[in-house]
């Protein structure tokens, strides 16, 4: 299952933080974006097996005061 | 009720997440993954039992770690000869807080790495290796796997103890293996992950949903290797292939779940974050400089494919010189006959023609219902229809899969 988690920040920190995910061999691709006050700042797309395993993932991830989102790609 | 259900499938998740680590991290001390895996179980039971009831821990891979290791020492305290064993591991449970697991990364690592060649050891047979592989790295309980395989629990829980007892009757040391040794351990471990990647990828419509689930296990598990082991090129090559074979999960079959080969493949079906990553893999086997090993070779051939947009737009000539080299490092009478077909589309039919004749004595290639059918083909391209009509029938003759027999009469009676 492919899970997009968008971050909400004022500074970038997506593309900093993506060792964890990166060892765990879930991590399909990440990025900044452009910043916008206190918009989305960034973005990891993953594949695991589960929600669960998803928030899990996330929660393990050294991250400063920020705001998650965890969104479920559709399977085609 | 939804509160327990939803905190079980956290624990599901955490333990999928958190064994290998936790196995491997016991059978550093105890030095017998058998006994470690039943400590780590041990823990999970014991967070089946507590954490519905006081919740999820803030680091759950860290009680885990802590329970299983304090099961360990209540074993190793009943047999009298693990004194010495015993103070090392109490040293080490004082040691473990909370956020131990995030500066020792290294030290995890090695160990899982270590669990990895332990588990895929040459001293077990295939099914073996695949079954330790998925459960103790893979985190899949025994029900899955037989799921997966289509086989019986008992036979895979059966394949488990065995496996175990195997590895302890053999002795074999908990470790990263060295110099020599390395390659052919290697070798055995990639080819386990590659084999639970193809029982994934040759899962059809009616399988249970556990079956191309394998592929994605495959996948994850080789990335994994591929961070624990960077400096080994076939490891990325074997991920490249995976990468790019994945990507075409979705244009492999029609409509009615009959296989649509590679060139007739809707390519705007093709999963086009895979391929990207497939060919960044292949670019980090290539950096490190190494002399080719079959995986990389073939994960070349596949990128060759996954660079054309278009049919027509494939590197023909490279691909024959791609089968040329993977026909040295691992010679095959099939790599010869693929190599054939990439001849001919790259320099035309009576080049393929003149391989096939080649090699049309080999011994594995008799009664090989592909070798006719190719050189029909090139027959065909050639305009020379009545020496191909007898080879598609030969070739009818010779193959067991029903559809692929009546699709060779149809091109036989073609050529009247």
């Amino acid at each position: 299952m492919r899970f997009m988690v968008f971050v909400r920040s004022p500074k970038p920190l997506a593309a900093l933080h993506t060792d964890t995910l990166l060892r765990a061999g879930v991590l399909l691709d990440a990025g900044d974006l452009v910043p916008h006050a206190f918009g989305v700042s960034g973005y990891w797309l993953i594949d695991v097996r589960s929600w669960e395993e998803a928030v899990e993932r996330v929660r393990r991830i050294p991250l400063p005061a920020c705001v998650v989102e965890i969104r479920e790609l559709p399977v085609v | 009720m939804g509160a327990t259900t939803s905190v079980h499938r956290t624990i599901d998740a955490v333990w999928r997440m958190e064994s290998a680590k936790v196995i491997a991290a016991l059978a550093r001390y105890v030095r017998d993954v058998g006994l470690a895996e039943e400590m780590a179980q041990d823990a999970l039971v014991a967070a089946l039992e507590q954490w519905p009831a006081e919740g999820v821990p803030k680091n759950p891979g860290a009680w885990l770690m802590t329970t299983a290791k304090r099961r360990a020492i209540d074993q190793i305290r009943r047999r009298e000869n693990f004194n010495r064993k015993v103070e090392e591991i109490g040293r080490e449970v004082q040691e473990v807080t909370p956020d131990a697991s995030e500066g020792i990364e290294d030290e995890i690592g090695d160990d899982l790495l270590s669990l990895i060649f332990t588990a895929c050891h040459p001293v077990l047979g295939t099914e073996a290796r695949v079954a330790l592989t998925l459960k103790m790295l893979g985190g899949l309980k025994t029900e899955e796997i037989a799921r997966a395989f289509l086989v019986s629990d008992s036979t895979v829980a059966q394949r488990i103890v065995r496996a175990k007892k195997a590895l302890a009757d053999a002795g074999v040391p908990f470790e990263v293996p060295e110099g020599p040794e390395l390659a052919t351990r290697l070798a055995s471990v990639l080819e386990v992950i590659y084999l639970i990647f193809n029982e994934g990828y040759s899962a059809t419509q009616g399988d249970h949903w556990m079956r191309p689930e394998l592929c994605a296990e495959a996948l994850r598990l080789g990335r994994v290797l591929a961070e624990l082991a960077p400096k080994e090129a076939e490891v990325h090559g074997l991920v490249a292939l995976m990468e790019i074979q994945a990507s075409r999960a979705k244009a492999r079959t029609g409509p009615g779940g009959e296989p649509v080969l590679l060139l007739d493949q809707d390519r705007s079906k093709w999963d086009w974050l895979l391929i990207g990553r497939g060919l960044k893999a292949l670019e980090r086997a290539e950096a490190l400089n190494q002399p080719p090993g079959p995986y990389y070779v073939q994960a070349a051939l596949a990128a060759c494919h996954a660079r054309a947009r278009k049919a027509e737009d494939t590197d023909w000539q490279r691909i024959a010189s791609l089968y040329q080299v993977l026909a040295q490092i691992s010679p095959s009478p099939i790599v010869e006959l693929n190599r054939a077909v990439a001849l001919s589309m790259a320099f035309g039919p009576a080049a393929g023609l003149a391989l096939v004749d080649e090699i049309a004595g080999e011994k594995a290639l008799q009664g090989y219902h592909l070798l006719p059918s190719v050189r029909g083909d090139f027959l065909v391209k050639l305009g020379r229809l009545k020496e191909a009509k007898g080879e598609f029938e030969k070739a009818a003759s010779l193959t067991r899969n029903e559809r692929e027999k009546t699709l060779l009469l149809e091109r036989a009676a073609a050529c009247d």
